[in-house]
């Protein structure tokens, strides 16, 4: 009676005891492990086509452009507006003319007032079509100047991932030697030909230190092929890419 | 990655000896529970019957009150069994007239002996158990964590870029089967020693308890 009583309580107090040590166990590690598991960023190396977006830059022009048909449409009415006007002065003129032949002279005055405004009028016209040739020109220039500094954007964008390759691939390869020291720095430059191959490498500015700046040229020896380099546009290439200085210099180290 | 996942993903061998382990600890950990509760309550009833029985009381009455009780509640445990023995083979001894003392003597301590070796028994028991829960677990969850991380090392032979996230699950999940095998030793070891060191000065006291009360009834045997 009493063994069986104590018994009830011992198997009571362990189950207890281990089902608080789970429900612990449950609760309590989540937060721990999120934390740990964070893991570095990796840089993704992944080329990604950057095709320029389209979808903003001819929106504004779509716009501009049927305002300067408004425009334009206006500018049309007015001058039938104006043609008919004249027209109808003209009629006027004749009947004046038949009505009041006699005034020859007043009639020739009004013929050259006539040519006169006929002289204005096709000046004017000139202008509003200098003024609207103008002003497309203007707004053509400032499309493509858009449109040129989005393509320099996008080519910015897209060298900036093939530097970050670039630095990568040469980070990989770079074996620091023993005598390596912070601060120390040495500026290399590589040359490329289109395949992605290198060609060439110099030492701008050489760290002082030989053994590094031979690790650092054995670097980009070792590394001696950019394949990917090969999908980039030849423009850019020549551009950008023909030559890259790259430089090397430990940040890692404590010395 | 929560334990849970871990003990989910493991392999099946060292989910079994998670398994093992975790009934290990609950059930030396109930054998923990009951052990102190008796062990606790027998030093208490030991010290009351001390208290009883040198307190002056006549012994027939002491006895008495003794059987009486344990004719109501069942058998107690302790110290008063033992007297109870030696009392009830003396008295039953010295009632044959033709009894020698040294005979009389020599059978109230046998019967004395006997009583202590059941109260000794009564003791022990379940310590053994905790004993080997506390010597092997180690062993056991040692084992599913070389097992564990065997397999791990294994996979990762298999992977072309080895990184430590691919390796870590798996040592991370072997490495619960020994914390849980230390989990489960570590009480065990210390109720084990605890409890090992309280038996023996309990059965160290009840034998010289059964030879104080060999002596009494010695001078009694005598003295008629």
């Amino acid at each position: 009676m009493g063994s069986f009583l104590s018994y009830s309580v011992a198997v009571l107090v362990s189950l207890a005891l281990h089902l608080g040590l789970l429900a612990v166990l449950f609760v309590g590690w989540e937060p721990e492990t999120s934390r740990v598991m964070i893991q570095p960023q990796f840089i993704e190396a992944k080329l990604v086509e950057l095709a320029p977006k389209k979808t903003v830059a001819p929106r504004k022009p779509k716009v501009d452009v049927a305002k300067q048909k408004r425009e334009a449409k206006k500018r049309r009415d007015k001058q039938r507006r104006d043609k008919l006007a004249a027209q109808k002065k003209a009629e006027d003129k004749k009947r004046e003319q038949e009505r009041i032949a006699a005034l020859s002279e007043k009639k020739r005055l009004e013929e050259l007032r006539l040519a006169e405004e006929q002289r204005r009028r096709d000046e004017q016209a000139a202008a509003e079509e200098a003024e609207r040739k103008r002003i497309e020109t203007e707004f053509a220039e400032a499309v493509a100047a858009e449109q040129a500094e989005i393509n320099a954007q996008e080519d910015e964008r897209v060298a900036n991932s093939y530097r970050q390759l670039i630095q990568q691939r040469l980070s990989q390869n770079w074996s620091r030697p023993p005598s390596a020291r912070l601060g120390m720095e040495t500026l290399i430059r590589i040359r490329l030909v289109p395949t992605g191959r290198i060609v060439g490498v110099t030492i701008l500015t050489s760290s002082g230190d030989t053994a590094f700046d031979r690790s650092v040229e054995q670097a980009a020896l070792k590394v001696e092929q950019f394949v990917e380099l090969q999908g980039m546009k030849p423009d850019l290439f020549e551009r950008k890419f023909r030559q890259v200085d790259v430089a090397f210099s430990p940040e890692d180290l404590r010395l | 990655m929560s334990i849970w996942h871990l003990i989910s993903n493991a392999s099946v061998l060292v989910q079994l000896v998670m398994g093992i382990l975790f009934v290990a600890s609950i059930m030396s950990w109930i054998m923990i529970v009951q052990r102190g509760i008796f062990l606790n309550a027998a030093q208490r009833g030991f010290r009351q019957f001390e208290d009883a029985f040198w307190s002056g009381v006549d012994l027939n009455k002491l006895y008495g009150e003794l059987t009486q009780e344990a004719k109501e509640h069942g058998g107690r445990d302790g110290v008063e069994n033992v007297f109870r023995a030696g009392f009830r083979e003396f008295n039953r001894l010295a009632q044959t007239d033709k009894a020698d003392p040294d005979a009389i003597m020599e059978g109230t301590d046998r019967a004395m002996r006997v009583a202590l070796s059941r109260e000794d028994e009564k003791l022990n028991i379940s310590l053994p158990f905790l004993a080997s829960v506390a010597s092997v677990s180690p062993y056991i969850g040692l084992f599913g964590t070389v097992w564990g991380i065997m397999n791990s090392f294994r996979g990762l032979a298999m992977v072309q870029q080895a990184t430590l996230a691919t390796v870590a699950p798996g040592i991370s999940e072997a490495l619960i089967a020994t914390a849980m095998g230390l989990f489960a030793a570590i009480p065990a070891l210390i109720a084990y020693n605890r409890y090992a060191a309280i038996v023996e000065t309990m059965n160290s006291s009840y034998e010289t308890f059964a030879e104080e009360f060999s002596s009494i009834l010695h001078r009694q045997i005598r003295a008629n």
